[in-house]
């Protein structure tokens, strides 16, 4: 009995988590009336939405887009935060974990709070409606994510693993690239992948500092999507769209997630 | 090779002050080992001398140099810590050549000695691994190759052995010794182990709390234990202390009443000690004998026997509740409630005053004079084995 | 570590040049828009015209202060935040301590449960908003088959239900991310721990309150902590499933409603930096009462 009813408390959290998910997938096969007719699988599937997002609309620039910015972003991000985090995690100076405080809470700001800001100086970079002002002005939210992840990975490494370096002589230059980096692999991809999945799903700034079709996101696109009538919505398509960008997304998350734990470090401390 | 000498080191972190003023001269060539309880300084003074740690008053010297302000890797040490700390993306041969190569070495005599080293280790087979693929004593060969590659003027050793378990610590703990002999190098060495200490060192330091305890060789602080910390920290089980007060003092003797009313009278010099003043009498259970051979008895009831098979530890309570440990024979016929009287033999017994600080004998145990010059092994043929 | 070894001083030569790149970037993209954002809000600036305006003073914090449009946003911002940062806490505890068993396939059913937190906000936003239409939205014809309600609802455009609508998108957008966190603290305890309670014969809820919960407690209070923080600066969610609609607007859909739209940024720069201080007080203020070190262990995520 008890047995069943957790059963079913597991059933019904699957069924939670993963429903609306299904129903984007149900509703993005069915083309025409077909939609207005609520049924477990469609009777008739069809692509036909698939197609008509990617013909409606520059849809397949705008994923272009968005990975562009998104690796972009996150590539910065990590080089930026490799050393910092070094310096945040390993090497004790005054003020440091004021220093930490401080850039957690950047990653807090409301994004508005910098809105009026940004603009001007995107504006003034002449940056306006491009990629690079999105990927500039990403960094406020990827930068202090990726510094903070990365910090707290740094203090997980082996006190002793860089003692020894110190005592073979490496700087703190070597340290970093020659004994801390390769250690982190799987610490950077999964900072990279999360930092990744933030700034791809980001959409005030992009809403924003972005005017034109070709240069919108995937956010901008699906949320901007319009069909023939203005008072309704082609939610076929919309569901389609939608489908395409997350698949890849959740795919990364099941990967990422055995990512996380990592073995390689147990080699080289204790048995 | 070279001396290193510590004068006034002091540390603190924060406002805990973890050593307090150390002076101390480790010899040229000299195996000295740093023993003491956890959370006494060993460890902490051990990094002093690496540049790991900075000393906040005295000064350092490696080979007559003050070193307080050059950074490890140029203070010409090697350190073997505890948990090996190999670089875990590289392989055998990379963890060893990394410093030497760090330092612009050329390579062909990187792969000098690096070979050499990994012969001298018996780990030639296993350069090209990684330390993941390696067991808990040969990732600690590596550690010690990857020490002496460097071709130090001294070794810093943290705890090398405490992760390997118990047998394999005793193999290793033979290979050092063995090594030891092969390389013939300053070594310092952190152990909380009291057998790796008595095994290892030509010298021992005992420290506690932050400070020096005693220092000599294994045989000395035996037999001389400088004060009832040295005394109980070193032997097993731990030397017996017992209250005791002077009743008789003279140029040959301290007369000293027991618990259970006898009397034994120890040759050692009185030291400020006079008929009246409490005192702490030290025997160790390895020494006390059978109640017709002693100078002096105590009187008691067993309470626990403890049989090791080789010999028996047979743990007394006195009428006034203090506990002594004997150490019998292996087959000796006792059990617990048996009324037993525990001998002492005046030569082997100790007698500290009363704030613990012990009353130098007049004459000294043979094995406890300082050791012979170690020499440089340059000369020794490496084992057969 | 004391500051005259050459050691030290290399090592912080090197973290002071190891820092200066990222805090320049930030400097560049967060506190010097920010501070313009505060000086803005002093003015009279537009977007048509960003440098030529007047000082005017607190006069648009004045407005602000008289705007009812605004007051409701910060209402609806809280009561968003406050109901759903518990709901979300309490159906992700329940959910931790289901996955926390152990069973067949776990590693699967946390994918599953992991699912929302990967779709965009915007994304789970349309998601639901076709879920929630009202002639033809699947939520509808459940209720309906099972005789809950009497006719369709117009959840997203109804005064009544939108609030409703945009907190249950939300939790079930947000509600993985407190799982997640959760499920880490919970898989951190001893089992010993529980061996014991059991052994003593200890009621599994009373394990629950008297054990669990004190010992996550600090894990929890930091996913609570960053759920509100986000809660508090909604934007995504009620501009693409609600609109501009008064009944769910949130501070920030107001304040770049203000910027963008009407392009008044002084007027809506005030209405930033008041969003700006509401969250940074309720920072201080659940940091201090929470007393969280978000320094310390636990604030990994």
């Amino acid at each position: 009995m008890k047995r069943l009813l957790f059963a079913l408390l597991l059933a019904a959290i699957v069924f939670y988590t993963v429903f609306p998910f299904y129903w984007a997938i149900v509703s993005s096969l069915k083309s025409g009336s077909a939609l207005f007719i609520v049924e477990a699988w469609p009777a008739d599937p069809t692509l036909a939405n698939y197609a008509a997002v990617f013909r409606g609309q520059p849809f397949g620039r705008s994923i272009l887009n968005s990975l562009l910015v998104a690796s972009g972003v996150v590539g910065v991000s990590l080089a930026l935060a490799v050393t910092a985090s070094y310096a945040l995690g390993r090497v004790a100076f005054r003020g440091r974990s004021l220093l930490l405080l401080s850039i957690l809470s950047v990653s807090m700001f409301p994004q508005v709070a910098v809105l009026s800001g940004l603009f001007e100086l995107v504006r003034a970079l002449g940056l306006y409606n491009s990629l690079w002002g999105l990927g500039l002005t990403y960094m406020i939210f990827t930068l202090p994510f990726t510094v903070w992840v990365l910090t707290t990975f740094m203090r997980e490494l082996p006190r002793e693993l860089e003692e020894a370096a110190i005592v073979d002589g490496a700087t703190p230059w070597v340290i970093v690239t020659r004994i801390f980096l390769p250690l982190l692999g799987p610490a950077l991809a999964a900072t990279g992948l999360l930092a990744f999945i933030t700034a791809w799903n980001e959409f005030l700034f992009a809403l924003t500092f972005t005017l034109t079709d070709d240069r919108r996101t995937v956010p901008v696109a699906i949320a901007l999507m319009s069909g023939a009538s203005a008072f309704e919505l082609p939610w076929g398509q919309v569901m389609a769209a939608s489908v395409v960008v997350t698949v890849p997304l959740i795919a990364l998350v099941l990967v990422f997630q055995r990512r996380i734990v990592s073995g390689l470090t147990a080699g080289a401390v204790k048995g | 090779m070279a001396a290193v000498e510590l004068r006034g080191v002091r540390k603190a972190f924060g406002r805990t002050a973890v050593i307090h003023g150390i002076d101390l001269e480790i010899r040229d060539n000299e195996f000295m080992v740093f023993v003491g309880p956890s959370g006494c300084g060993k460890s902490t003074l051990l990094r002093l001398i690496a540049g790991l740690e900075d000393a906040d008053g005295g000064d350092i010297l490696i080979g007559g140099a003050e070193v307080n302000d050059v950074p490890p890797a140029g203070r010409g040490i090697a350190m073997v810590f505890q948990s090996y700390a190999l670089y875990p993306h590289m392989s055998v041969y990379e963890n060893m050549a990394f410093g030497l190569t760090l330092a612009r070495t050329a390579r062909h005599t990187v792969e000098d000695r690096v070979r050499a080293a990994a012969r001298t280790l018996r780990i030639e087979d296993l350069l090209h691994r990684k330390p993941r693929e390696l067991s808990g004593g040969q990732r600690q060969r590596v550690a010690i190759g990857r020490a002496i590659v460097r071709e130090p003027r001294v070794f810093l050793f943290d705890e090398p052995l405490s992760n390997l378990d118990a047998a394999l610590r005793v193999a290793m703990r033979i290979e050092i010794a063995e090594l030891r002999r092969q390389i013939g190098a300053t070594m310092v060495y952190v152990t909380h182990d009291q057998v790796e200490a008595m095994t290892l060192a030509d010298r021992i330091a005992v420290l506690n709390a932050g400070r020096l305890e005693q220092v000599g060789t294994p045989m000395d602080l035996y037999h001389h234990p400088a004060n009832t910390f040295v005394a109980g920290f070193l032997g097993s089980p731990r030397m017996n202390l017992l209250a005791a007060t002077v009743t008789d003092v003279n140029g040959a003797a301290v007369t000293a009443a027991l618990p259970g009313g006898g009397r034994v009278r120890i040759p050692v010099i009185a030291d400020g000690v006079s008929a009246g003043d409490g005192v702490t009498l030290g025997v160790r259970p390895q020494h006390t004998v059978p109640a017709g051979d002693a100078d002096a008895v105590l009187p008691g009831t067993v309470f626990v026997v403890e049989r090791l098979g080789a010999e028996t530890f047979c743990h007394v309570r006195l009428a006034d509740g203090q506990a002594v440990v004997t150490q019998a024979a292996g087959d000796v016929r006792v059990a617990a409630g048996d009324p037993l009287a525990v001998g002492i033999a005046a030569d082997t017994a100790h007698l500290f005053t009363g704030d613990g600080r012990a009353l130098p004998r007049h004459r000294r145990h043979p094995l406890a004079e300082p050791p012979a010059p170690v020499t440089p092994a340059a000369a020794a043929p490496p084992p057969s084995r | 570590m004391a500051h005259g070894s050459a050691l030290a001083r290399e090592r912080r030569r090197a973290a002071a040049l190891f820092l200066a790149p990222m805090l320049a970037v930030l400097a560049l993209v967060a506190v010097w828009p920010l501070a313009r954002t505060v000086y803005f809000s002093f003015t009279d600036a537009t977007l048509g015209s960003l440098d030529s305006y007047v000082i005017v003073g607190v006069e648009n914090y004045r407005w602000l202060a008289e705007d009812p449009d605004w007051w409701r946003a910060v209402r609806n911002t809280v009561v968003f935040t406050v109901v759903s940062v518990t709901l979300e806490t309490m159906l992700g505890l329940v959910i931790a301590l289901a996955l926390n068993a152990r069973l067949p396939g776990r590693g699967l059913l946390r994918a599953a449960v992991l699912i929302p937190w990967a779709i965009p906000t915007v994304v789970s936003a349309q998601m639901w908003g076709w879920m929630f239409h009202d002639l033809y939205g699947v939520v509808n014809e459940a209720l309906l088959a099972a005789g809950l309600i009497a006719a369709p609802k117009a959840w997203t455009a109804d005064p009544d239900l939108s609030m409703t609508a945009v907190v249950l998108v939300d939790v079930w957008k947000a509600t993985p991310f407190m799982t997640l966190l959760i499920l880490a603290a919970l898989q951190m305890l001893p089992r010993d721990l529980y061996e014991a309670a059991r052994v003593d014969g200890i009621h599994p809820v009373r394990v629950f309150f008297r054990v669990t919960l004190p010992l996550i407690r600090p894990a929890l209070m930091v996913a609570v902590i960053f759920r509100t923080l986000d809660a508090l600066r909604v934007f995504d969610l009620m501009y693409v499933l609600t609109g501009n609609i008064r009944e769910t607007m949130s501070m920030s859909v107001y304040a770049r409603r203000q910027l963008i739209d009407f392009q008044d940024i002084g007027y809506g720069s005030a209405a930033a930096t008041a969003l700006f201080l509401v969250v940074a007080l309720i920072t201080v203020t659940t940091i201090t009462l929470g007393r969280v070190r978000p320094g310390g262990k636990g604030g990994s995520g």
